[in-house]
């Protein structure tokens, strides 16, 4: 009885207790987690939100480097200079033609690559680790390998392509206006597509095999299954590579930059190239600022249309 | 219960006071040292951060280390901190570190930065300094006015890349041509013989690099065609591309873009070669492959590397138009405003034009007229100093690109000369504007 009573006792004084001390310990936990996440927080700040705003905050002002007489607001003239830059269309069709193809070659490449190392052939582990040789190479080795390679007076291809008889003498294919980029995206698709055959290879696997089977079992062809049960399956999958390698390609500066400097005759310069000389040839600071707030809106966009497009097509 | 949290919470509590406490001590101790910071640095020993852009592996970039680790032992309080880079990675380095306040004391440079470099108001005004070198009259004085702006001067020569006519003797004796052509249609002339009897092109020109718009330039300077000419008054230098007010200028604008189309259309040059850059230009020619190349006295570097096809290259003054001057590319030392050590800074760029340090790192391209190579890498060069035209001090970085779409307008899509002219004309004159140099009117 006496026990019981101290039982009841200590936890009236515990409630109590705990009544009084449990707003402080929360509010305690909140300034230790804001405490703790500050240091990232100072540090999202700094690197990526300041240069941003300064971004966006540059792109209605006047900045020449080298013409310090210009200053001051200007509105939206950063705009109107890009605008009508008489390289800016050809730089947009460029950056889209660049970014379509490779983005379609690396998928197809990837899907190809990924459904053959997804089979049980000899060798498939030592396939596996070598694909993802060329997407591991940093871009510049890339970049200058491959323009060695392509030379017309030294170059393996355009020998290898003279003995062959497909061609009749070497070309200057980074040197010609007609195929600069064209050859330039073919070597981004190289490098890139590795990536792809890698997550979709993730998602391959993760594909049940009896469904397979018991499409099989119910005469479905390879054709038929690959349509019905493979690519719902590889769906997300695919929507999210292609989406990020959307913007990853039409933001991509150094590719193009080690390999044709945007040229020759600008033939295949983008906007970020752009963006460059804006910067770094010009001087004009503003309409750098401008091109890239742009650039910086339109992928945006992007995102947030695949985000709600992705969201509505959940099941409520 | 309460007992046992009370002194956790005042210990974090004092830790943050602590924090605190030591972030205001730091911060005080901070201004502090900053306030102090002039009389300290008095007694401070002194880091020059330089940044070159020299070949570790070639012998001339050894010679300048150990010539600059004598430097330091004659100057104990001076450290030399060097940072090697490409000209093009230093090129735009120095613009985004100068655009944030923190770029080197001294550094090389191309001569075609001088205008961007000073209009963004990064370079020190050294004629003062350079008055006082007792060796300033042993540069050659055309070098000086080269690297003066509005006739102060904003920089200290380092080498010289003259550009001359370098051919294969073989490959022209083999085709039966004596000597070098003296004209540029002589040269055409001499094309087709040339691949005939040797299976060679003739010729090179750059498009591509820095290269191209400086051998554009020539061929402007030889044909009396001025890029940009500075429009007297008072007040900064103003300049302005004429060809659209002189048709005469703008003619013989147009004979130059008609030479880079008949150099291709009449064989001189290889098709594949006109997206060709300074690199590719220098290793054809060393390797043979072509006859001749206006080319800088750097090219003896590739006598240790291919000394068979080198052998028999002759040195010859360039091909003319109007008249046979040449490009002089005066390559500077900059000199930074923003340096915490000017004058140390500006000794050390003196220590660098010294007869001593010339002599050894920059025998064959010295802008000392004391320091004169031997043998037909020297010589050949150093007497066309006299001849040779550099570039405008205007900004040039849209202006250069101007000259490479010139070109490739020409040489790519085959444009008409005259009206590629024109337009170059045009977008000299929009460049100027833009960097606020365009003379008004």
């Amino acid at each position: 009885m006496r026990h019981s009573a101290i039982l009841k006792r200590q936890d009236r004084i515990a409630t109590r207790s705990g009544a009084r001390h449990e707003p402080g310990r929360q509010a305690q936990l909140r300034r230790l987690a804001v405490l703790y996440t500050a240091p990232v927080v100072l540090l999202l700040l700094v690197l990526i939100a300041y240069p941003l705003l300064r971004v966006v905050w540059e792109c209605v002002r006047y900045v020449n480097l080298v013409n310090p007489t210009v200053r001051g607001f200007a509105g939206l003239d950063n705009f109107r200079t890009v605008l009508q830059d008489d390289d800016f269309l050809p730089a947009l069709r460029n950056t889209m033609i660049w970014t379509a193809l490779s983005v379609a070659g690396e998928y197809v490449l990837g899907l190809a690559s990924a459904l053959a190392l997804a089979r049980n052939v000899p060798g498939r582990g030592i396939f596996r680790a070598l694909i993802i040789v060329p997407w591991v190479i940093p871009i510049v080795v890339a970049g200058l390998t491959w323009s060695w390679m392509l030379t017309p007076e030294y170059g393996i291809l355009n020998h290898w392509l003279v003995q062959l008889g497909i061609i009749r003498q070497p070309i200057a294919w980074l040197g010609q206006p007609s195929t600069a980029l064209f050859t330039v995206t073919l070597v981004n698709i190289w490098r890139s597509f590795p990536f792809y055959t890698i997550s979709l290879l993730a998602a391959l696997q993760a594909v049940p095999r009896e469904l397979h089977e018991a499409a099989a079992v119910d005469g479905a062809g390879t054709l038929m299954r690959f349509r019905v049960i493979t690519m719902p399956h590889i769906r997300t999958v695919s929507l999210t590579l292609i989406l990020i390698h959307v913007i990853w390609t039409a933001i991509n500066f150094d590719f193009i930059w080690v390999m044709t400097q945007g040229g020759p005759l600008d033939a295949s310069e983008t906007l970020p190239i752009m963006i460059y000389r804006y910067a770094m040839q010009q001087f004009d600071v503003g309409a750098a600022c401008a091109l890239a707030s742009m650039m910086m809106g339109f992928m945006a966009s992007i995102v947030f249309v695949q985000y709600y497009a992705a969201r509505a097509r959940r099941p409520a | 219960m309460s007992e046992s949290k009370a002194p956790n919470t005042i210990t974090r509590r004092q830790a943050g006071a602590a924090m605190l406490s030591a972030g205001a001590a730091m911060l005080s101790a901070g201004a502090l040292v900053a306030a102090g910071a002039p009389s300290a640095r008095a007694a401070d020993p002194v880091t020059l951060k330089f940044w070159v852009a020299w070949d570790p592996a070639l012998p001339d970039s050894k010679i300048a280390q150990a010539k600059i680790a004598q430097y330091e032992a004659a100057h104990p309080g001076v450290t030399i901190e060097l940072q090697n880079m490409s000209f093009e990675a230093m090129h735009d380095k120095l613009v985004t570190a100068i655009a944030g306040g923190q770029g080197p004391d001294i550094s090389w440079g191309l001569a075609e930065w001088l205008g961007e470099l000073d209009r963004m108001g990064a370079l020190a005004d050294l004629t003062d300094a350079v008055d006082g070198w007792p060796d300033k009259a042993a540069i050659y004085p055309n070098v000086w006015t080269g690297l003066a702006v509005n006739g102060r001067i904003k920089a200290v020569p380092h080498y010289l890349g003259i550009r001359a006519l370098l051919s294969h003797q073989a490959l022209l004796a083999k085709a039966g041509i004596t000597a070098p052509p003296q004209s540029w249609p002589e040269l055409l002339d001499q094309a087709a013989t040339i691949r005939a009897k040797t299976g060679k092109y003739a010729f090179a020109v750059a498009n591509d690099t820095v290269r191209a718009p400086q051998e554009f330039f020539m061929l402007l300077v030889q044909n009396d065609a001025p890029l940009a000419e500075l429009v007297p008054g008072s007040g900064p230098a103003r300049y302005r591309n004429n060809w659209d007010r002189d048709p005469a200028q703008l003619r013989r604008g147009t004979e130059v873009m008609a030479l880079y189309r008949d150099l291709l259309a009449r064989g001189a040059i290889a098709p594949n070669s006109t997206s060709w850059g300074w690199e590719e230009e220098d290793n054809n020619f060393a390797l043979g492959q072509y006859a001749m190349v206006m080319d800088g006295s750097w090219m003896h570097l590739h006598e240790s590397q291919y000394p068979d096809s080198m052998r028999d290259v002759q040195i010859t003054p360039p091909p003319g138009l109007r008249n046979r001057r040449t490009y002089f590319e005066i390559n500077p030392f900059y000199v930074y405003k923003a340096s915490a050590h000017l004058q140390q800074a500006t000794d050390f760029a003196h220590f660098l034009i010294t007869r001593d340090y010339q002599a050894a790192a920059r025998p064959a391209d010295s802008p000392r007229t004391d320091v004169v190579g031997t043998g037909k890498w020297g010589t050949s060069f150093s007497s066309l100093a006299a001849s040779g035209v550099p570039f405008p001090p205007v900004a040039l970085g849209q202006i250069t690109r101007a000259m490479q779409d010139a070109i490739g307008r020409v040489l790519l899509r085959q444009e008409e000369p005259q009206a590629v002219a024109a337009r170059f004309g045009k977008a000299v004159n929009h460049a100027l504007r833009q960097s606020g140099e365009l003379a008004a009117g």
